[in-house]
């Protein structure tokens, strides 16, 4: 396996994968941050954070893993280098390698984001310091669907010759996934989708907001984080690992 | 003389239809093994099936005189170089960056790089991206990554595919020198009968996935003295069309 991750490391060389996530995210930042705060944002800005940052990452998060995957996946395709690799590698492990790599990326652009966020707040002049136990939580409630969705699309590069199969799909899920965040009525959509998870878990509600006042009274308050949401997640990315690993191993090629 | 690779009723089913019927392959030790038919006769998918990228639908291989399995499957193909299709390379690497990979997986001495881009003339080349190689460079780097171990045995699949002439003569005088200066066995596919012809000792001719005549190919020669070879090919091509 290390003899494996090492060649993924190898591979790479001038496909700028890194360099591609660390855009992505710097992107995500530059659209979150240099903005115009109210007076009232800035006294509710740690938790405000907490209540906006699910929506930004149910649209970049899932964008960075259809970008991760194929640009990582696409390699093997184009220069027919799967039929080579089965010959010498366990299918099992040529897809646990690259999965590993490519998860560790996401992870570290998950780490990034978060870290940047706290410095932003500090930045911005946030009232008081951050929730660190609440920021850590939310570390931990993005990166799970963060992997989720990293093994499917994973799964869809690796599996697909044709990686605009793999952005389709992720494009429509992603969609979807943001689009069941303005419907809470209807939390069952969220629960059904990957990309919808980010919404599913996220644990800070917006209170006493009105047009008029706007902000003014509003308060942000944590709504608790709905542990069956997060089970179902871990069952369903064990699934998508265990089913997607399997379809790679039994994939003629 | 012994066998390095034995198939017995080999079958590969596509949807019921059947791509390679009741194989039984039999390669000697030592030997360049022809392995020809004409397009779509199941050449690929047999050496494929060997190579354990397609999954039989029935029948046994025997490699090196072990019978294939999921438990020693990886351990025999590491014995075993290959060239199937298409040249398998990164086009984002250089061509010694690409070999690099496959010595890093394969485990064998960084020397060994020097050794097979010398083997097949790309050493002034190796710092070139494979993507900016000729057909022929990339023909030449995918029998490099094959030979990097030097294996006991070597399977090319058309390995001359839309290789120019001399492309061809210098792939064909490469092949031939492989048993005799490695020890390797070969088996080289190909639908041209002249190709085969120039280059190996023994042949297999495959139609429709029905082995027609398997042995060497001076016997071959001597089926049918009033006959060309070519002759002879269609013949026994043509007699599975018609059955």
């Amino acid at each position: 396996m290390i003899k494996l991750l090492k060649c993924e490391f190898m591979k790479t060389r001038r496909r700028y994968v890194f360099v591609t996530a660390l855009v992505i995210t710097a992107a995500m930042l530059a659209w979150i941050y240099p903005r115009h705060r109210s007076a009232d944002l800035l006294r509710l800005g740690w938790m405000a954070n907490l209540y906006e940052l699910p929506l930004i990452n149910s649209i970049f998060m899932p964008l960075l893993s259809i970008i991760v995957s194929s640009r990582l996946c696409d390699i093997e395709h184009k220069g027919a280098m799967l039929k080579q690799l089965a010959v010498t590698e366990k299918r099992g492990q040529i897809y646990d390698a690259k999965l590993l790599y490519g998860l560790a990326i996401m992870m570290f652009c998950v780490g990034l984001s978060w870290g940047m966020t706290i410095a932003f707040g500090y930045i911005a002049g946030f009232e008081g310091g951050p929730p660190i136990r609440l920021y850590l939580l939310y570390l931990l409630l993005t990166a799970a669907p963060t992997i989720a969705v990293y093994i499917f699309q994973h799964t869809l590069s690796l599996c697909f010759k044709n990686q605009a199969v793999t952005f389709f799909t992720g494009a429509i899920g992603t969609f979807f996934g943001t689009f069941s965040m303005f419907l809470p009525q209807l939390p069952w959509l969220r629960g059904s989708l990957i990309w919808g998870y980010y919404g599913a878990l996220s644990f800070v509600g917006l209170f006493d907001w009105s047009k008029d006042d706007r902000y003014k009274l509003a308060h942000f308050d944590v709504i608790g984080v709905d542990w069956k949401f997060f089970a179902a997640l871990i069952f369903i990315c064990a699934a998508i690992y265990i089913i997607g690993r399997e379809i790679f191993k039994r994939k003629e090629l | 003389m012994n066998e390095i690779v034995k198939t017995t009723n080999l079958t590969k089913r596509y949807k019921g239809a059947a791509a390679v019927s009741g194989l039984n392959m039999s390669v000697k030790e030592g030997r360049i093994y022809g392995f020809l038919g004409p397009n779509g006769a199941g050449k690929t998918t047999t050496l494929k099936m060997l190579l354990s990228l397609v999954r039989p639908t029935a029948g046994e291989i025997e490699i090196m005189g072990r019978r294939m399995n999921a438990e020693n499957r990886i351990e025999i193909l590491r014995g075993i170089g290959s060239l199937i299709e298409s040249p398998s390379f990164y086009g984002h690497l250089t061509g010694e960056e690409n070999l690099k990979i496959l010595q890093t997986l394969l485990g064998v001495p960084k020397r060994n790089i020097d050794k097979v881009l010398r083997i097949v003339r790309l050493e002034n080349q190796r710092g070139k991206k494979a993507s900016a190689y000729s057909l022929g460079m990339k023909q030449r780097l995918g029998l490099a990554g094959a030979l990097l171990s030097f294996p006991k045995l070597l399977i090319l699949d058309e390995p001359t595919n839309g290789l120019d002439p001399s492309g061809i003569q210098e792939m064909r005088g490469l092949i031939k020198s492989l048993p005799k200066e490695y020890g390797m066995t070969v088996i080289v596919s190909s639908h041209l009968l002249s190709e085969i012809d120039q280059t190996a000792e023994d042949v297999g001719i495959i139609s429709n996935g029905r082995m027609m005549y398997q042995g060497a190919l001076d016997d071959l020669h001597r089926v049918d003295e009033t006959k060309s070879l070519e002759e002879i090919f269609l013949d026994l091509t043509e007699r599975e069309r018609s059955l």
